[in-house]
C-alpha cells in the first residue's frame, strides 16, 4: 500500500473510531437499563435475549476499535446470558442477576478515551513514509501557574517535538480532561494563586485521575513526605526547580519509548487448527500480533517473514515433535535468543527437562487459562527484549551501539541496492565536546549527549535507525531518504540543538553539532553486486559521510554538509 | 488461479460494516457489496455475483446459517465459498459451522489491517 493510501486509511479509521466511541456511552447506558430492569423470573427472557444480542455485538466490535478489554469483558457477560437463556430462569438466576448488573455497570471502565487510538489500528498502520515528518507528536500537558516558567517549558519541549498545552490553573485542566487526554502530564506541585496543592487536587479530581497517563511532578520542595505523596499518586518523575530540562526530556524520552513499544509478536505452532485459532484470538485480544504456522516444514521461512518475539509450540504434533522443531530453529545463529515455549499436557518432569535440553525455554501446562497464557507470554517477551536491548543498545542514550548500527547500515545499503531506492547515512558530532566535559564535568557531558540522542529520536522517523557511533559521535541511517531531505531534517535538528539551554551548577551553556551525510546513488534492481563489492560499497558510503562531517567541522562547525561526490551503490572507487 | 475480486459482506451492525468495508476495499482492493441483513443478501446476491461471501453469524431476522442455507438454494450461488464471522470461535463451534458448509470462520474482533489477507487465504485454501 502506498503512503497516501495508508494515510487515507489511517484517517478514515480514526473517524470511524471516533463515531464508535461517541456512540458507546449511550449503548452502555441502554445495556445497564436492561440489566437493571431484570425481575428475576421467566418474564426476563425477552430482556435477556436483547442483552445477549447486544453484548455479543459489543464483544465482536470492541477489539476492532482498539478496546480489546471492553470486548473481552462483554464476552464474559454474553456467555453468562447465554447459559441462562439455555435453562430455566430459576432462583439461582434470580440471585445472580444483581452481580451481573453490577459487573455490566463496570464495563464503562474499559472505555478509555484515547486508548482506541493507541491500540491495534494505529500500531498496525505505520506512519506515512513519503513525508519526512516525524511520527505523530506526543501530547503533553503542562500544569504550571508560574506563566514565565510554563512558557519556557513549552518552548523547550516543543523543540523536542512534543505537542504541549499549558494550563495556568488546575480547574482549566480539569475541564479539558472531560473530553481529551494527553500522553503525559507534567504538574507543578504548588499552585500559589489558587492556594491549592496539586497532589491534593489530583487525589480529589476524578477527571484528572482518569487521565491514566504517566505523571511527572515539578516542585521546589524536596522532602520525603512530598515524594511519598507523589509516589502514591503514581508519579514516574519528580523534578526539582530550577528544572533541568535535558534530564526532564531524557526521562520523558524513556516513557515515550515504553508507550510506543511495538506490539509483541507470537508465532503459534500447533497442528490443532481450532486450538491454534483460539490461542491467536486470546493473544490478539491482549494487543499482541499472533500468527499460526500450519506447515512446520516452513518454520524458518515463517520466522524470517513474521519476525516473532516468541514461539508458542505444541509438544506433540503428528510428523515432528516440538523439541525437534526447536532443534532446527537453534541450528540458526540468528535465532538462538528467540524464546520458545512449549504448550503441552506433558506433566512428566523428566520429559519436560528432556524437551528443554533440546532448545525450549519453558513449559506451559495445558489446560491454561487465557489470563495465564497472556501473562506468561508477555513476561517472557519483555525479558527477551530487555536482554536484546542490553546487548545491542548504548546504556546512556538507548541508541544502537557501534557494531549494531554498522550492521544495520550495511543491511539498509543492501536493501537500497535491491530496491533501487536511495539510502542516506549521516554522521553527527557534537562541537567542542571536550571543553564541555572539561568545564562542567562528565555528568554535564552525558546530559548533552543524551539530549542530542533524544532530539534525534524525536525528530526522525520511526523507520530511521540511530546509533551512538563513538563518544560524542552519532551515525544515523535514513532509508528511502534523498540527500535534499536529509539535509533539511538534519539542519532542523542542528538548529534545535543549538537553541537548547543546558544548566549545570547554576551556569548556563549551549552546544552545537556538526553533521555530514552521503546518499547512495540509484542502482537498478537486479544489479546485485557480489559480497566483496557490497562490503566495499558500505565502507565507501560511510567514508563519504565521514568526509562530509570533516568538511562541516573544517568549515566552521555548527553546520550540515553533503558529501561532495556521491558514490554509486556497489561501485568501488579506483 | 484467478484472483479474488468481488466480495459480498453481510453484517447488521453499522460500525463493523464501515470498518470491514474500509479493510476490504482500501487494504484489500476488493469490490465489496455490503448487505445489512440476510434478506437483503438474498435479494442482491444473483445480480452482484460475488466470488466470496462473508456472513455474520448472529443477525436479527435471518441469522448467518439460515442465510447460508437460502443462498445455497440459488443455483448461481450453490458453490460460492462462504466464511462466517463471529465472536465465538470455540473449536466445537467452528467444526459445527464447517458442517453447515462454511469454508472457514473469521473470529471477531478482526484486525482491519489483516482482514483482507485472511479472506484471501480462505478463498485460496
Amino acid at each position: 500500500m502506498d503512503a497516501s493510501r495508508q494515510q487515507d486509511l489511517a484517517e478514515q479509521m480514526a473517524m470511524l473510531r471516533a463515531v464508535y466511541m461517541a456512540r458507546l456511552p449511550a449503548e452502555l447506558a441502554e445495556l445497564q437499563a436492561l440489566a437493571g430492569g431484570l425481575q428475576g423470573g421467566e418474564g426476563d427472557r425477552p430482556s435477556l435475549e436483547a442483552l445477549y444480542q447486544r453484548l455479543h455485538k459489543l464483544a465482536g466490535s470492541g477489539g476492532t476499535f482498539g478496546l480489546a478489554a471492553l470486548g473481552a469483558a462483554a464476552r464474559v457477560l454474553e456467555q453468562r446470558t447465554r447459559v441462562w437463556l439455555a435453562g430455566a430462569l430459576d432462583d439461582g438466576y434470580a440471585a445472580a442477576r444483581r452481580a451481573f448488573a453490577a459487573e455490566l455497570a463496570e464495563l464503562v471502565q474499559w472505555v478509555v478515551p484515547g486508548a482506541g487510538e493507541r491500540a491495534t489500528p494505529s500500531s498496525a498502520i505505520p506512519a506515512a513514509h513519503a513525508a519526512h515528518a516525524p511520527d505523530e507528536a506526543i501530547q503533553v500537558w503542562v500544569m504550571e501557574d508560574d506563566v514565565a516558567l510554563g512558557q519556557q517549558l513549552v518552548r523547550q519541549l516543543e523543540s523536542f517535538n512534543y505537542r504541549v498545552r499549558l494550563f495556568a490553573r488546575i480547574d482549566e485542566a480539569e475541564r479539558a480532561a472531560q473530553d481529551e487526554a494527553p500522553d503525559m502530564l507534567i504538574m507543578d506541585v504548588m499552585f500559589e494563586a489558587e492556594g491549592r496543592n496539586a497532589t491534593q487536587a489530583l487525589a480529589d479530581s476524578p477527571a484528572l485521575r482518569a487521565l491514566g497517563c504517566p505523571l511527572l511532578f515539578i516542585t521546589s520542595t524536596d522532602d520525603f513526605e512530598s515524594r511519598v505523596r507523589a509516589a502514591r499518586l503514581g508519579a514516574v518523575g519528580y523534578f526539582l526547580k530550577p528544572i533541568d530540562i535535558p534530564r526532564l526530556v531524557n526521562r520523558m524520552g524513556q516513557l515515550v519509548e515504553q508507550l510506543s513499544a511495538p506490539p509483541q509478536r507470537v508465532l503459534v505452532v500447533d497442528d490443532d487448527a481450532d486450538l491454534a485459532a483460539h490461542l491467536c484470538l486470546v493473544l490478539r485480544a491482549a494487543g499482541m500480533v499472533a500468527e499460526v504456522l500450519r506447515q512446520p516444514e516452513t518454520i524458518m521461512e515463517a520466522l524470517a517473514g513474521f519476525q516473532p518475539d516468541l514461539v508458542l509450540m505444541d509438544m506433540h504434533m503428528p510428523r515432528y515433535t516440538g523439541p525437534e522443531l526447536a532443534g532446527v530453529i537453534r541450528q540458526h545463529d540468528k535465532w538462538t535468543g528467540l524464546p520458545i515455549v512449549y504448550l503441552s499436557a506433558e506433566t512428566d518432569l523428566e520429559r519436560q527437562i528432556a524437551a528443554m535440553r533440546r532448545g525450549g525455554d519453558d513449559f506451559i501446562i495445558k489446560p491454561v487459562s487465557d489470563a495465564q497464557l497472556v501473562a506468561a507470554v508477555r513476561v517472557r517477551v519483555e525479558r527477551a527484549r530487555q536482554l536484546a536491548d542490553q546487548i545491542n543498545k548504548d546504556s546512556l542514550t538507548g541508541l544502537l551501539k557501534h557494531a549494531s548500527i554498522k550492521e544495520v547500515a550495511s543491511k539498509e545499503i543492501r536493501r537500497a541496492r535491491r530496491t533501487g531506492k536511495p539510502v542516506t547515512l549521516a554522521m553527527l558530532d557534537i562541537d567542542h565536546f571536550k571543553s564541555v566535559n572539561d568545564t562542567y564535568g562528565h555528568a554535564a557531558g552525558d546530559l548533552v549527549i543524551s539530549a542530542l540522542a533524544t532530539l534525534l529520536r524525536q525528530r526522525l522517523r520511526q523507520s530511521d535507525h540511530l546509533g551512538r557511533y563513538g563518544g560524542e559521535e552519532f551515525l544515523v541511517v535514513l532509508p528511502e531518504c534523498a540527500g535534499v531531505d536529509a539535509q533539511r531534517v538534519l539542519d532542523d535538528i542542528r538548529q534545535r540543538f543549538a537553541n537548547l539551554r543546558f544548566s549545570y551548577d547554576g551556569q548556563n551553556f549551549s552546544c552545537t553539532v556538526s553533521a555530514g551525510h552521503a546518499t547512495s546513488r540509484h542502482a537498478g534492481p537486479g544489479q546485485e553486486a557480489d559480497e566483496a563489492l557490497a562490503a566495499a560499497g558500505d565502507a565507501d558510503l560511510l567514508a563519504a559521510a565521514d568526509a562530509a562531517l570533516y568538511a562541516a567541522k573544517r568549515g566552521g562547525r555548527n553546520r550540515v554538509c553533503a558529501a561532495a561526490r556521491l558514490p554509486a551503490a556497489g561501485e568501488v572507487p579506483a | 488461479m484467478s484472483t479474488l475480486q468481488r466480495i459480498m459482506y453481510v453484517e447488521d451492525e453499522p460500525d463493523i460494516q464501515a470498518v470491514a468495508r474500509l479493510a476490504l476495499e482500501l487494504v484489500g482492493g476488493f469490490t465489496v457489496k455490503v448487505c445489512s441483513s440476510g434478506e437483503e443478501a438474498l435479494r442482491e446476491a444473483e445480480a452482484f455475483a460475488p466470488e466470496m461471501i462473508l456472513l455474520d453469524v448472529m443477525m436479527p431476522g435471518m441469522d448467518g446459517p439460515t442465510t447460508l442455507q437460502a443462498l445455497r438454494a440459488l443455483p448461481a450461488l450453490a458453490t460460492v465459498p462462504v466464511a462466517f464471522m463471529t465472536a465465538k470461535v470455540q473449536p466445537a463451534e467452528v467444526a459445527h459451522y464447517k458442517t453447515l458448509g462454511a469454508r472457514d470462520v473469521i473470529p471477531k474482533p478482526f484486525d482491519p489491517m489483516t482482514l483482507a489477507s485472511q479472506v484471501r487465504a480462505i478463498w485460496e485454501a
